[in-house]
């Protein structure tokens, strides 16, 4: 019975391989693209056609490999500096999710009321552009700051972030909030660079991996996939990595010692490690003396001491220090010789340098205190301080392509560690550690960005603006936060109580490009709950999002890689080179691409021509000129925009450079780009702080106009340790929640993926076995899992199952996010996301308006007598 | 003569399993269906505890188990070192299933094509892909493969056969790489000719330490691990993947 089925089986699948063995298969070659006639006859044509990866953060090359114009595999793009030739788990993936018969096939108008699981009619491109447009023109006609442009991903940020937003004149609201701006905001403070801590891994020695979830999430700038090949590279050459971290898998295999600090206390850890590197002498005088606000002087009144220079609009306050040579005050740009420490008399009053300053305030936080404080072992931290301190080799220089360079083999790597309540200072105290020895911007040492390029926050953040009431919705320039990431908590705290932060305006029309808050964001109760309060919303977006679900009136479906986006880095960090996303295909279904989308949506609000409009600000954004420029009065296609970029950098053939070759490596960043001793100016002219005068004076006026102290105590001129608001949480809530990013899923966005769900299908609470037998659960076990907001009380439980591991804490159990999804079939029922647990607002974020994610909890059998 | 194998460098492996994914998408394998399988393991107590990642795809014995219980010859050893299964020989006894101690052969109880995930008899899709099942499917899978031209590429993806890792035989014949060790982002996975001793995998073998699982039953694989050590009595699974055997 059997071999009667097979063989019948057989016949019918010899027929198909006969078919196809009329020809042999090429490999790449050939250029022809989808045949137009799908009725002709011959051989099928394969071709390998370039584009980048959509579904993770950092664009890596691709090359679709494409049968008859049908793709069916992405392949790493060899020549793409960033992965060269290789794709993660999520890039291999990402080809089902194309043919997902789950997507937004057409424009989806609501039917029902908001609030619930959405009934939608679909409707033309053109009636749901009209709709959009109407909406925000009535309000835009007010106040077009009442229309709400947010993101989550941005993959075209010339066209969406600024041409779009300029030109309606709108507000936005990214996601960074939840991601790492709380370390932007930090390393923008002190050394002025956009980014958070990474290091020079083709020369570093010795790396604090703090926080970083090495082998499942990305880093600075980059994705997952970029920075684990330099680590295993270095790795290999010898370098060694301190693990921080209350969990091990992060590091896996990699943590050459692991700390497994209890959350929420990094910036007590490295203020210890300040205090010791001070202690036992490893101190860069040269670097403090030439490079920071170290040698300034510091009142009693915690500001510096200055003098006016100049008269009226040019008048400048300019920071004194003790002259060494003059043994007196001088001008700080004047002075030759300044002393980094020492306290001095002037005029009657007592001044002391800033690093002076620093100095008095670690002598608090010696290694015995912050073994309580982190739960770590104080030899272990005084190890760690001798150990990389020693490594740093003060005083040594190399030469880099023939440039001397000073010499610092010690770094730290961390990035989504920065949200937690106090990670504004601890990214500042942490950046300490690594400027004590002087290896902010040497070989092998600290960076934060590839080029040493100086943001505009570095002199904004010089005088902090502490306004007065009324406020806008985001409390920009606010008594509560003057230093603002934007943060979508605060929003939604705002609009569902205005009078209790002063403001006045709410905005009215949302425009939710790729973001998803309802899953994405902590406080999901507050975030439901705030777009309840827009009178309309529109959703671009390839699957009906939750957000969308519930909240949306209009839903534009976007198309995923198969469109034209960019222009996007391709850079390791090493090389410096150019790449675009090309639609390997057409848009599946009535999708359409964001570019297409923004220029359609410009037009029918009446933005797209003219001197101010969409057209004019792509042309400034792309540094489109001359013959290049867009004409103002047509609207191009996003090919024919690309080409005229292409061509405008000299690319012979404009786009079809990138058509042919995927990438543009431009070649190796130099040394004088790269590292900030040897920029010119030194670090771009930008003298590192030390010490944050500017903050303690924003804490005075932040004091003087009536803000509450849980919004200015943590404006303090040096990083000062205090317990995070969650230990007021009674001690039943006796855990410790933190939340990790899986390599196997991205965000929110990837919960629709079969294969991915195939590798990591469900949401679980990873815990320590002896935590497991004090609670009576095993693996597998259903439990809840219960956070305390220690503010306002509030309990929230979610229900998920227990893994076990000995590579966490017992004081601490962890979740990934990703989950929690219902709208999309594959992604429903797959648990819940700790967003529902974890507490927004006051208590929970940073003094930058950031997302903390930390939380005490308590978990509990599910099946057990305590329901409670 | 060219003997291929295949070397994990340990020291290197991440536990990403984009290795798997890749595996997946080239070969088109059903839902459940993982011919190469990373295992993430754990050992010691907190806070002295190690994890670790390991690899494991078809050995390609050259002392076959599975060869050697084979009835009808469908499992076979060719002479560049691969061991492929002839879907069109094949019928389904499962000898192979139970001698291989490796744990690598998947028995198709289905038909695959309704293993593929999602429902894929939406009409536009089908429109658009051709009726392609899986709409990724390759069609190197449907060709016979080497010298003796049997079907052994993508291993059937048919009821009633077995199917197992094939070292992408259908890329290795075109000169190129299986698309596990294509894909590794940090390089961990090594591929090629250990009977030339000027080859990439030669010279890293002689430069490394290496070992093989289960050497002692006398199974002389063709993968070779490089840094680290077999999983031992003390060994626990972490982030176990369910598959569907």
């Amino acid at each position: 019975m059997l071999s009667l089925t097979r063989r019948r089986f057989l016949q019918g699948s010899a027929v198909t391989a006969g078919a196809l063995a009329a020809h042999r298969w090429l490999f790449g070659g050939l250029e022809t693209l989808a045949r137009a006639d799908p009725l002709a006859q011959g051989p099928p044509v394969e071709d390998m056609f370039p584009t980048t990866c959509w579904i993770g953060k950092q664009d890596c090359g691709m090359l679709a490999r494409r049968i008859d114009g049908r793709v069916v595999k992405f392949e790493g793009h060899p020549g793409n500096p960033r992965n060269a030739g290789t794709l993660c788990p999520k890039g291999q993936a990402q080809i089902v999710s194309i043919y997902d018969p789950n997507r937004v096939k057409t424009p989806l108008v609501r039917t029902n009321a908001k609030g619930q699981k959405g009934e939608f009619r679909p409707t033309s491109w053109d009636e749901a552009i009209t709709m959009i447009a109407d909406q925000v023109n009535e309000v835009r006609a007010r106040n077009p700051k009442l229309v709400l442009w947010q993101k989550g991903r941005s993959k075209a940020k010339d066209f969406y972030d600024d041409a779009f937003v300029k030109s309606i004149g709108c507000s936005k609201l990214g996601h960074g909030a939840y991601c790492s701006d709380a370390g932007y905001r930090a390393l923008e403070y002190t050394i002025g660079l956009h980014g958070v801590q990474h290091p020079d891994f083709q020369n570093v020695d010795y790396l604090l991996a703090w926080g970083w979830n090495i082998t499942n999430a990305g880093g600075n700038k980059f994705c997952w996939l970029t920075w684990p090949r330099q680590m295993v590279v270095a790795r290999e050459r010898g370098m060694k990595i301190v693990h921080i971290d209350p969990r091990l898998r992060s590091a896996g295999p990699f943590a050459d010692k692991w700390l497994p600090i209890k959350p929420g206390t990094d910036l007590a850890l490295a203020l210890a490690l300040c205090h010791e590197l001070v202690n036992q002498g490893y101190v860069d005088t040269e670097y403090l003396t030439n490079y920071t606000n170290g040698p300034h002087l510091v009142g009693e009144d915690g500001l510096f001491l200055t003098e006016t220079v100049g008269e009226g609009d040019e008048a400048e306050q300019v920071p004194i220090v003790w002259s060494a040579s003059a043994d007196g005050p001088v001008r700080a740009d004047q002075a030759s010789q300044a002393k980094l420490d020492g306290t001095y008399e002037i005029d009657g009053a007592t001044y002391r340098t800033a690093y002076q300053a620093f100095t008095e305030h670690l002598a608090q936080y010696d290694p015995d205190w912050a073994e309580v404080v982190c739960g770590l072992d104080a030899q272990q931290i005084r190890q760690v301080a001798r150990e990389f301190g020693e490594h740093a080799r003060i005083g040594s220089t190399t030469v880099v392509d023939g440039v001397q360079i000073p010499y610092r083999p010690v770094s730290i790597m961390s990035y989504h560690m920065a949200q937690q309540e106090l990670g504004f200072q601890a990214l500042r105290a942490m950046t300490y550690v690594a400027m004590l020895v002087g290896a902010v911007g040497a070989v092998g040492g600290m960076f934060s960005d590839f080029e040493w390029k100086i943001h505009k926050n570095y002199a904004a953040f010089e005088e902090l603006t502490v306004g007065d009431p009324p406020y806008d919705y985001m409390l920009n320039k606010s008594k509560y936060f003057p230093i603002n990431t934007g943060f979508p908590g605060v929003v939604a705290k705002v609009m569902l109580d205005p009078e209790r932060y002063e403001v006045e305006e709410l905005p009215e029309v949302c425009i939710l490009h790729m973001v998803n808050p309802v899953a994405a964001f902590p406080g999901q109760a507050e975030i439901m709950a705030s777009y309840e309060k827009f009178r309309f919303v529109a959703a671009i977006t390839p699957w009906l999002s939750e957000t969308a679900d519930y909240y949306a009136d209009v839903v534009l479906p976007a198309a995923t890689i198969e469109k034209y986006e960019g222009v996007i880095s391709a850079s390791d960090g090493i090389l410096d080179a150019k790449t675009l996303r090309l639609p390997p295909m057409e848009p599946l279904f009535e999708s359409r691409g964001e570019i297409d989308i923004y220029l359609d949506l410009t037009e029918a609000i009446g933005t797209l021509f003219g001197d101010d409009g969409y057209l004019a600000v792509v042309n400034s954004e792309l540094k489109l000129e001359g013959e290049f420029a867009l004409p103002l009065d047509r609207k191009p296609t996003p090919r024919e925009i690309f080409d005229r970029w292409a061509r405008s950098q000299g690319l012979e053939g404009g786009i079809e450079y990138f058509e042919r070759n995927g990438v543009w490596v431009k070649g190796l960043i130099p040394p004088e780009k790269r590292y900030g001793y040897a920029a010119d100016p030194p670090f771009g002219g930008a003298l590192h702080r030390i010490y944050g005068a500017s903050l303690l004076a924003a804490q005075r006026q932040m004091q003087s106009k009536g803000a509450d102290e849980i919004y200015w105590r943590d404006y303090t001129a040096l990083p000062t340790w205090r317990a995070p608001t969650m230990e007021s949480s009674p001690a039943e809530y006796d855990l410790y929640l933190i939340s990790y990013h899986m390599i196997e899923h991205k965000q929110s966005r990837t919960g629709m993926v079969p294969l991915l769900n195939e590798l990591a299908p469900h949401q679980r609470v990873d815990m320590c076995p002896r935590t497991a037998r004090r609670i009576g659960v095993a693996e597998g076990d259903e439990v809840w899992v219960e956070s305390h907001n220690a503010v306002t009380a509030e309990t929230r439980r979610v229900k998920t199952v227990v893994a076990l591991t000995e590579g966490i804490r017992p004081d601490t159990v962890a979740m990934p996010h990703h989950y929690g999804l219902w709208s999309v079939p594959e992604s429903s029922d797959r648990g819940p996301t700790p967003n529902a647990i974890y507490p927004t607002g006051e208590g929970y974020m940073a003094n930058t308006a950031d997302q903390s994610f930390h939380v005490k909890v308590r978990v509990y059998p599910a099946n057990g007598g305590d329901e409670a | 003569m060219t003997k291929y194998a295949m070397v994990v460098d340990l020291n290197r492996c991440q536990g990403c399993r984009a290795c798997m994914e890749a595996c997946k998408v080239e070969n088109n394998t059903a839902e459940g269906v993982f011919w190469m399988h990373v295992f993430r393991f754990e050992t010691g107590e907190f806070p002295d505890t190690r994890q670790s990642y390991l690899p494991r795809p078809c050995m390609h014995c050259d002392n076959a188990p599975c060869v050697k219980v084979c009835p009808v010859g469908a499992r076979y050893k060719r002479e560049d070192g691969l061991v492929l299964t002839d879907f069109e020989r094949c019928i389904g006894c499962r000898y192979c299933e139970l001698a291989c101690p490796y744990g690598v052969n998947y028995f198709n109880w289905r038909k695959p094509a309704d293993s593929y995930f999602l429902d894929w008899g939406d009409t536009d899709i089908q429109a658009a892909t051709g009726g392609a099942i899986p709409p990724y499917r390759n069609p190197d899978l449907d060709e016979p493969q080497g010298a003796e031209r049997r079907m052994t590429a993508g291993g059937g993806h048919h009821k009633g056969v077995m199917e197992k890792c094939t070292f992408c035989v259908h890329r290795v014949e075109k000169g190129m790489l299986p698309a596990c060790v294509t894909t590794c982002p940090v390089a961990a996975l090594r591929f090629g000719d250990v009977e030339d001793a000027a080859s990439p995998v030669s010279k890293f073998l002689r430069e490394h330490e290496h070992f093989r699982l289960l050497e002692e039953t006398g199974t002389e694989p063709s993968v070779f691990y490089v840094g680290g050590n077999p999983p031992g009595s003390e060994t626990r699974q972490i982030e176990t993947i369910e598959v569907g055997v």
